[in-house]
C-alpha cells in the first residue's frame, strides 16, 4: 500500500520528506498554540471543558462542552456557574455559586478558609490585588447538599481555586472527548490517521 | 535529436578561428542576446537513457496532482548532471522558519504544562507572540518572495572563461481559456548568463509557454515524459538563445 509513496519520497529527496513532516508538525503546533492562546486570552487554565457528571442537570448534561473565562477583575455572584479545582484533586468540578463573601485585600484570607486551626494571623501574603478577594460556597443543581464534602478540608473556595465562569456551552460535542478518554485506541487511531493524511498529501 | 547534436558540435568545434569574427558580429547586431557560439549545453542535447525513467502516473482529474507531476518532471529534467544545479534557498528558508516555529510551539506548550498557570503566563505569552511572528513571516515569504517559483538553477561552465548561468522557472495552472476544455500548464523562465564573477552580463532571456495538460497525460493519467521534456527543453533553449517570447 505504501510502496508508491515510499518510491515517491526516495525520488523527491530528503528536503521533500522534511517538508511533509513539517506539514504534520505544524498542524499539531498550531493546535497547541491555539489552545494556549485561548488560555491566555481568557485568563483561564483550561478554557474549554467537558461535563462528566450529571450534578448540574437540567442545566448541563454529561457530554456538554463548556466555554470558560476568568478575568482577574471578576467578582463572582450568587448564581454564577463556575468550574473550580481543589488542590489535590485531579478533576475540576462545575457547580453553581451559592454564597459569596467579599474580603478586602488587606485582611489575611487564610484565617477564614481553614476549617481546623485558628492560628494567629500570619503576615499577609504578597498578593495585594486591588480587587477584593472572595470566599465562595458552591452546590450542584442536582445535588441535595452543598459542596463542603468535596472541599477536602477547606471551609470556603477562594478565587485562586476557580478555573473560570461558564460563558457558553455546546451540547453533546464533549462526547468525543469522553470516548477518546475511555477508549485510548480511538485517540491514537485518530492521530495516526491525521498524521498519515498530512504526510502523504501535497498542497 | 541527431541534428541538434550536430549543430552544437559544429558550434563548439568552430571555436578557435571563425567564431571569433562570427561571434563579435552577432553580438553587435543583437546586443542583449547571448553569443550563440559561446552557448553552453542546452537541456535538449543531454539525453536520458530510457531505462532510467520511472513511470509517473497521477489522477488526471486532480489539477494539483497534474501540476505537481509537471513541476517534479521539470526539476528532474533540469537537475541532471551536465545541466543546472538546483538552488534550495527558498525551500531552506521555508523549512527553517517552519521548524523553528514548531520548536517554539513545542517548547511553549511544554513549559505551560510543567509550570503552574499563573506563573507561566508571561513566558507562554512571549512564546505565543514569537510563534505568530514566525508563522506570519513564513507565509509572507512563501507568498511574496517565492510566489510561483518551482525551480532555481545555477551552472558554471568553462569554455574560454568561467560562465555562470542562472535560471528561474515558475509555473501555474491558469484558469481555462475560452475555447478549450482542458486546463493548461503555463511556465515562465528567466535566464541570465554572466561571467567574471557576475560582473559582466553575457546574455539574458525570458520565455513563457503554455500547453494543455492533455498533451502530456493520457486517459489513464500516465505522463508522457519525453514529450514533456522536449517541450520544456525547447523553451529553455530559446531562453538561452535570448529570445524574449
Amino acid at each position: 500500500m505504501f510502496t508508491d509513496e515510499l518510491k515517491a519520497f526516495r525520488r523527491l529527496g530528503f528536503r521533500h520528506v522534511l517538508l511533509q513532516v513539517l506539514n504534520f508538525a505544524s498542524v499539531i503546533a498550531s493546535g497547541l498554540m491555539i489552545w494556549k492562546g485561548l488560555g491566555i486570552v481568557t485568563n483561564s487554565e483550561s478554557p474549554i471543558v467537558v461535563v462528566l457528571s450529571g450534578s448540574m442537570e437540567p442545566a448541563f448534561y454529561r457530554g456538554d462542552l463548556l466555554f470558560l473565562t476568568n478575568p482577574s477583575s471578576e467578582q463572582y455572584k450568587t448564581g454564577d456557574i463556575t468550574v473550580y479545582k481543589i488542590p489535590g484533586a485531579d478533576i475540576p468540578i462545575v457547580h453553581r455559586v451559592l454564597e459569596t463573601h467579599d474580603v478586602p485585600p488587606k485582611i489575611d484570607i487564610r484565617q477564614y478558609t481553614k476549617a481546623t486551626k485558628r492560628s494567629k494571623s500570619q503576615p499577609t501574603s504578597g498578593k495585594n490585588s486591588e480587587h477584593d478577594n472572595q470566599l465562595l460556597l458552591t452546590k450542584g443543581d442536582n445535588n441535595p447538599i452543598d459542596d463542603i464534602e468535596l472541599y477536602r478540608g477547606l471551609e470556603w473556595l477562594e478565587k485562586k481555586h476557580i478555573v473560570g465562569k461558564v460563558k457558553g456551552f455546546l451540547p453533546y460535542v464533549g462526547y468525543v472527548t469522553i470516548a477518546m478518554n475511555d477508549f485510548p485506541q480511538l485517540k491514537y487511531a485518530l492521530l495516526g490517521g491525521l498524521g498519515l493524511l498530512a504526510l502523504i498529501q501535497r498542497e | 535529436m541527431a541534428r541538434t547534436k550536430q549543430v552544437n558540435a559544429q558550434n563548439n568545434g568552430s571555436q578557435p578561428s571563425s567564431s571569433k569574427s562570427n561571434g563579435t558580429g552577432v553580438e553587435k547586431a543583437r546586443s542583449p542576446s547571448p553569443d550563440a557560439s559561446d552557448r553552453p549545453l542546452g537541456p535538449l542535447s543531454v539525453t536520458v537513457p530510457a531505462y532510467e525513467r520511472e513511470e509517473v502516473k497521477v489522477n488526471n482529474a486532480n489539477l494539483t496532482e497534474l501540476k505537481n507531476a509537471c513541476d517534479d518532471a521539470v526539476k528532474r529534467f533540469l537537475s541532471r548532471p551536465e545541466l543546472f544545479k538546483q538552488q534550495y534557498l527558498h525551500t531552506d528558508i521555508r523549512l527553517a522558519l517552519g521548524w523553528l516555529s514548531v520548536f517554539v510551539a513545542a517548547g511553549t506548550a511544554f513549559y505551560g504544562y510543567k509550570v503552574e498557570f499563573e506563573q507561566s503566563k508571561p513566558v507562554v505569552t512571549i512564546g505565543l507572540v514569537l510563534y505568530i511572528i514566525l508563522t506570519t513571516l513564513s507565509t509572507l515569504y512563501a507568498y511574496f518572495v517565492e510566489g510561483d517559483t518551482i525551480f532555481v538553477g545555477k551552472r558554471k561552465t568553462f569554455s574560454k572563461r568561467i560562465i555562470t548561468e542562472r535560471i528561474t522557472l515558475s509555473s501555474s495552472s491558469p484558469p481555462l481559456p475560452k475555447n478549450t476544455s482542458c486546463p493548461s500548464y503555463s511556465v515562465s523562465l528567466q535566464y541570465v548568463r554572466s561571467t567574471n564573477g557576475g560582473k559582466t552580463l553575457l546574455g539574458r532571456g525570458r520565455t513563457t509557454g503554455a500547453a494543455e495538460y492533455s498533451r502530456f497525460f493520457d486517459e489513464a493519467g500516465v505522463m508522457d515524459q519525453p514529450g514533456f521534456e522536449k517541450w520544456v527543453g525547447g523553451l529553455v533553449e530559446s531562453a538561452m538563445d535570448g529570445k524574449a517570447a
